[in-house]
């Protein structure tokens, strides 16, 4: 009788805390300071459960078809990088500042199963930064995600960075090159910000060299030798053959790379 | 009127503002760069011989913001890409040629010329 009464009271001490606790807003809400340890694990914990219990009777479509996984790659490039980044690929700034700070999806590849990825996909988790895609891709394409995740560990950070559109533009990349194309698609990658292109109009703030005549130059960067080939692969990613390098990858797609390396093999 | 006319010399003035005092003999760097054989891969106006095109061509390279894509452009920096061009840029083609402190700065001098 005596253990009950502390029992109680107890329990409207607690309640009582609670109540004060958020009726004061004595609760940090900020991003900018995390919860308590224990409170992250409870919450974590409660997430997990809760995916669990609701996906284990997904059923779930092979995930292995190379087409499908191409599809979740250019949905997860157009989508899913921006907050949580991916092998060798940084999230954006806004994103370093979620809390809950977004999952490496590597490591939910590894360790989630297909039907775990697709409910998160599919339905978001409430008071994160992850929105619901239901109603914003097609259920083909939520499974197209969640086999690109799946087939995500098993890449290395530079392969993944080789994929970024060469593995999904393999169609295009058998067209023939079309060097009118390239020029447009030099002016509209802001190429004439840095460089002076014939042709071209632009600020030409000569950050880099002309590229007047560069189809009869040797070589490229001062790194490579000038071929078609080795000119679209540089402009697709220029720290990859010159580590300090000031030229940034402009996110050129493989065929507009091959494209702008046609126009300027064309220009002696 | 006379303020606006003061105004617009001003104005040509700052549009025609002398390139950076560079130390050397611009006049001895022209000869370097032809001995030194630079011309074998770049175009250099003012050296008869430099018509090459492995590298990229020198003209108005002292208006150019970067040196071989990895360093700020000035006159010490360009000397010290001339001398040891692999320290900036491992991968770079460009050879390292024995050029002298006192070589390199003269040739810094007439390419900064190259404007």
């Amino acid at each position: 009788m005596r253990l009950l009464r502390h029992f109680l009271l107890f329990g409207f001490l607690l309640t009582l805390a609670g109540t004060a606790v958020v009726g004061l807003g004595l609760y940090d809400i900020s991003a900018t300071d995390q919860h308590l340890r224990p409170t992250y694990r409870l919450l974590r914990t409660a997430m997990e459960r809760s995916v669990e219990r609701r996906a284990k009777d997904i059923a779930a479509p092979h995930l292995d078809a190379p087409a499908q996984i191409e599809r979740g790659f250019v949905l997860f490039r157009e989508h899913c990088v921006q907050c949580h980044g991916a092998p060798g690929v940084a999230p954006e700034p806004f994103a370093m500042a979620l809390r809950p700070l977004a999952t490496p999806l590597a490591r939910s590849g590894r360790e989630r199963s297909p039907q775990f990825i697709y409910w998160v996909v599919k339905h978001g988790i409430k008071m994160t930064g992850m929105p619901a895609w239901e109603f914003r891709f097609a259920e083909a394409d939520l499974w197209s995600v969640v086999a690109f995740v799946k087939h995500l560990p098993s890449l290395s950070p530079s392969q993944y960075g080789r994929l970024t559109g060469a593995t999904f533009e393999r169609e295009e990349e058998r067209r023939e090159p079309d060097a009118k194309r390239g020029k447009r698609a030099l002016e509209q990658y802001a190429c004439v910000t840095c460089h002076e292109i014939p042709g071209i109009i632009g600020p030409e703030a000569r950050l880099g060299p002309t590229l007047h005549g560069i189809g009869g130059r040797g070589t490229i960067g001062g790194v490579l030798e000038n071929t078609p080939e080795n000119m679209a692969a540089w402009i697709r990613s220029p720290r990859a053959y010159s580590a300090n390098t000031a030229m940034p990858a402009m996110g050129v797609s493989a065929r507009d790379a091959r494209d702008m390396a046609a126009f300027l093999a064309s220009q002696r | 009127m006379r303020l606006a006319l003061i105004g617009l010399a001003l104005l040509l003035a700052a549009c025609g503002k002398d390139p950076p005092a560079v130390e050397g003999d611009p006049e001895n760097g022209r000869l370097l760069l032809r001995q030194f054989g630079c011309g074998d891969c770049h175009d250099i106006p003012g050296v008869a011989t430099a018509k090459g095109r492995a590298g990229p061509p020198l003209a108005g390279v002292a208006g150019r913001v970067y040196l071989g894509g990895v360093v700020p452009n000035t006159p010490e920096s360009m000397a010290e890409f001339i001398r040891n061009p692999r320290r900036l840029e491992p991968r770079t083609r460009m050879p390292d040629l024995g050029v002298t402190h006192a070589h390199a700065r003269d040739m810094v001098a007439y390419l900064y010329t190259l404007r």
